[in-house]
């Protein structure tokens, strides 16, 4: 397997030339990734907006943001701008302590899990071992973030608001994890990394969605139901509950939970693209090309442009769901409650439970197919 | 046991027929996209208002002869008739008159029953300002023309859609001297002759 | 002592700190919606110092069970029934508080014999770090396969015992009208009004 760049391990060797302890080298680039990661976070959610805003008003024969910036692509900014100078303002009755650490709790774990987004062999802050597993975990974190501002708010609407969105993610956290299971049954290793290798070497054949179509509308659906979006965007349904868990929040809370429900959604995207889409691999093996080209795998010029390739293809593959995702918004009405837990608990479980019993069977009849 | 994989069958239909209609729909969603947007620019471009467009009234105050007519039709009996008795001429004497826009709901009612035909809707729209007292308009503001969106230099005047040439949507570009579906009303006549 | 090990000690400190703190803190806080949520932070401190421990996926695990599905049930549970209202005396209750002391003291003195007894020497087996999955994988289907099987049972009569609750579709009438006439009584309690503005803050 060609290991690709690997910006740490010369970034630390040239620090180490300079006479500097390895253990020194390495804490003076662990800030590195963790920012470039940030940022590119935050510029993803910039991303988005523009092109929910867009998208949606193409899909509505609208034109959209079209002064800010050309094609209006400074909308977002104008927007974060906005509510960070918005007065900040706690309703006389909520629980202060609470109200303040709610927007924080579903945020940071959002960004925490941009730790595992691989977006090439090394391009990755830590390559942890349960990889997917800690995603998992930390998005049934944000529930408690979300009951917790639904509950200090000491608003009926925030409250139910809060509750629907619990119950919404637990009852669609199932289902997802189901799915994943399935991918990690095939690929042998829970982290990305791996996941990822175990779908390379055959092009756009050997991607997950081919072995896994059930599994990947389910993780879709699933996925769409914890990002909130819009079938499924009952915690902030406007028509009875005003703006769900979010009604008495401004400024630059509000831009917390804003930015944060927009963070999951990229997240779940880079997953998507990662688990079912091959990640960073092109539609055919670079490792091919080369080959065809009579290039060797480790030609540095060639180790650039696959790795500016692999960052391409993971971002065009999450932005087709994306847009997808976006579609979708004008398309479909929002369920009921009644009708998002019957088809999470009713027909999204058990189909899950069944496509990882079958997932096993093929495993061991096919190993060769489905990962030995 | 038949029945079950009957009942599971079944499902099986439903489930997928559902997804069929939702593709439907994307698909619906995905051709729009590629539309072209019907957005009219405001600031920047306006519409053209139609011949029969009931924007602000105007008042001419040399015809207008105090008869009251315009209050008597007029719904909230809105417009203000300001006049007195000329004992010489006898014969009333217009002082005032004057409509409040901000109450006016724009019916037509009193541009219909004026017998002098004094009062006439313009195509004026514009009609915001920063407090609602500037829309009680008197006879010289009422007397005002509007400015043609045609004329204006700043404005790209657009056709409303039934102006448009058959099968045309959009109103941007049109090649010059265009003409709307269906025969003008002069033509009609003409015809009639 | 390098700079991983120094980290390492302080993080142990305050994830001490805030286990031990936010533990106190659930048992001695009046509001229990407060207590439900310091339980949480509970469940994370107690994750964290599996991390420390080289233990990844049973931190993972920790977070994934007892603070996104236990701990949440809790809160659901609590903010359901958020009805404010006032203790009944019950007859007899020095019986429950005895029995709720005598077990205390039990698991207190179980877990004492059980902190005596237990070598506290640092183990100088590698750990298993990344592998640590295939490793619990492998003692749950060899030496622990009983244990795990049960639990697992248990699971599933719980996730049927569930499906069959929620699939009962009709009530009993009687039930149905007792619920009627009490969904027509508002739950809430009164409240006040919220003084918010200036005037009234003056008066």
């Amino acid at each position: 397997m060609n290991p690709g760049i690997d910006l740490q391990g010369s970034f630390i060797e040239s620090l180490k030339s300079f006479g500097l302890p390895p253990g020194v080298a390495k804490v003076l680039w662990m800030p590195f990734p963790m920012l470039i990661m940030l940022v590119g976070a935050t510029l993803g959610v910039f991303t988005l907006v523009w092109l929910e805003r867009k998208i949606s008003a193409a899909a509505q024969q609208r034109i959209g943001p079209e002064f800010i910036g050309p094609l209006g692509i400074l909308a977002p900014l104008a927007d974060g701008l906005k509510l960070v100078f918005k007065e900040d303002v706690v309703p006389a009755k909520a629980d202060g302590l609470l109200f303040t650490l709610g927007p924080a709790i579903v945020v940071i774990p959002a960004f925490l899990s941009y730790l595992i987004v691989p977006f090439g062999q090394n391009m990755i802050i830590t390559d942890v071992g349960m990889g997917i597993f800690l995603w998992i975990a930390l998005s049934s974190v944000v529930p408690i973030g979300l009951l917790m501002s639904g509950y200090a708010s000491n608003n009926k609407y925030s409250l139910l608001g809060g509750l629907r969105a619990a119950a919404q993610s637990i009852s669609y956290e199932l289902p997802l994890a189901l799915s994943v299971l399935a991918i990690v049954l095939m690929s042998n290793s829970l982290s990305t990394v791996d996941i990822v290798n175990q779908q390379t070497g055959y092009g756009i054949l050997g991607w997950n969605i081919w072995r896994q179509p059930v599994g990947f509308l389910i993780f879709w659906i699933a996925a769409l139901a914890e990002c909130e979006r819009i079938p499924f965007d009952l915690p902030e349904a406007e028509e009875e509950l005003v703006a769900g868990y979010q009604t008495e929040y401004s400024g630059m809370k509000f831009a917390l939970f804003y930015i944060g429900s927009y963070v999951n959604l990229t997240l779940s995207a880079l997953l998507f693209a990662v688990l079912y889409l091959g990640g960073w691999e092109f539609f055919v093996p670079i490792g091919t090309i080369a080959g065809f080209l009579n290039i060797s795998d480790t030609t540095p010029w060639l180790q650039v442009v696959a790795a500016v390739l692999g960052i391409g293809m993971t971002l065009l593959k999450a932005y087709f769901l994306i847009f997808i995702a976006i579609l979708m918004r004008w398309t479909v009405p929002r369920v009921r409650i009644d009708q998002l837990l019957d088809l999470g608990w009713k027909f999204l479980l058990p189909v899950s439970l069944v496509n990882l019993l079958i997932t096993a069977g093929l495993k061991l009849a096919f190993p060769v197919a489905f990962g030995g | 046991m038949l029945k079950f994989l009957k009942q599971v069958g079944d499902y099986t239909k439903e489930a997928v027929q559902a997804g069929k209609y939702i593709g439907q729909g994307l698909a619906v969603t995905f051709d729009h996209m590629r539309r072209r947007p019907v957005t009219v620019q405001y600031p920047y471009e306006k519409l053209i208002p139609s011949e029969r467009f009931r924007g602000r009234i105007h008042f001419e105050f040399d015809k207008c002869i105090a008869c009251e007519v315009c209050v008597r039709v007029c719904p909230i009996n809105l417009p203000v008739v300001d006049w007195e008795f000329n004992k010489e001429s006898k014969k009333k004497q217009l002082n005032h008159y004057s409509i409040d826009f901000g109450v006016c709901i724009f019916c037509g009612n009193c541009v219909e029953f004026c017998p002098t035909n004094c009062l006439s809707m313009t195509e004026e729209y514009e009609l915001s300002t920063y407090d609602r007292h500037e829309l009680n308009f008197d006879s010289v503001a009422l007397g005002r023309l509007p400015y043609k969106v045609t004329d204006d230099a700043m404005v790209t005047p657009l056709r409303e859609l039934v102006y448009l040439p058959k099968g045309v949507l959009d109103p941007h570009d049109l090649p010059p001297g265009s003409k709307r579906a269906g025969a003008r009303p002069e033509e009609i006549v003409e015809s009639e002759k | 002592m390098n700079l991983a090990e120094g980290v390492q000690i302080v993080s142990f400190g305050i994830l001490s700190v805030m286990m031990l703190g936010a533990a106190i803190g659930v048992v001695l806080l009046d509001s229990i919606v407060y207590s439900a949520f310091l339980l949480g932070g509970v469940f994370i401190s107690i994750a964290g110092l599996y991390l420390l421990l080289n233990a990844d996926f049973i931190a993972a695990a920790q977070v994934l069970i007892y603070v996104g599905a236990v701990n949440v049930l809790i809160l659901f549970a609590i903010m359901l029934v958020n009805k404010r209202q006032e203790f009944q005396p019950v007859p007899r209750a020095w019986i429950r508080k005895a029995a709720t002391a005598a077990v205390c003291g039990g698991i207190f003195a179980l877990l004492s014999t059980m902190v005596l007894s237990t070598p506290w020497a640092i183990s100088s087996a590698t750990p298993a770090g990344d592998a640590s999955v295939v490793v619990i994988g492998l003692h749950f289907f060899s030496d622990f396969l009983l244990p795990f099987e049960l639990a697992s049972i248990l699971l599933l009569m719980a996730l049927i015992g569930a499906v069959v609750l929620a699939r009962r579709e009709f009530l009993p009438d009687d039930d149905f009208e007792k619920a009627q006439a009490e969904a027509l009584k508002l739950p809430e309690r009164p409240r006040e009004l919220v003084p918010s503005g200036r005037n009234e803050t003056v008066k």
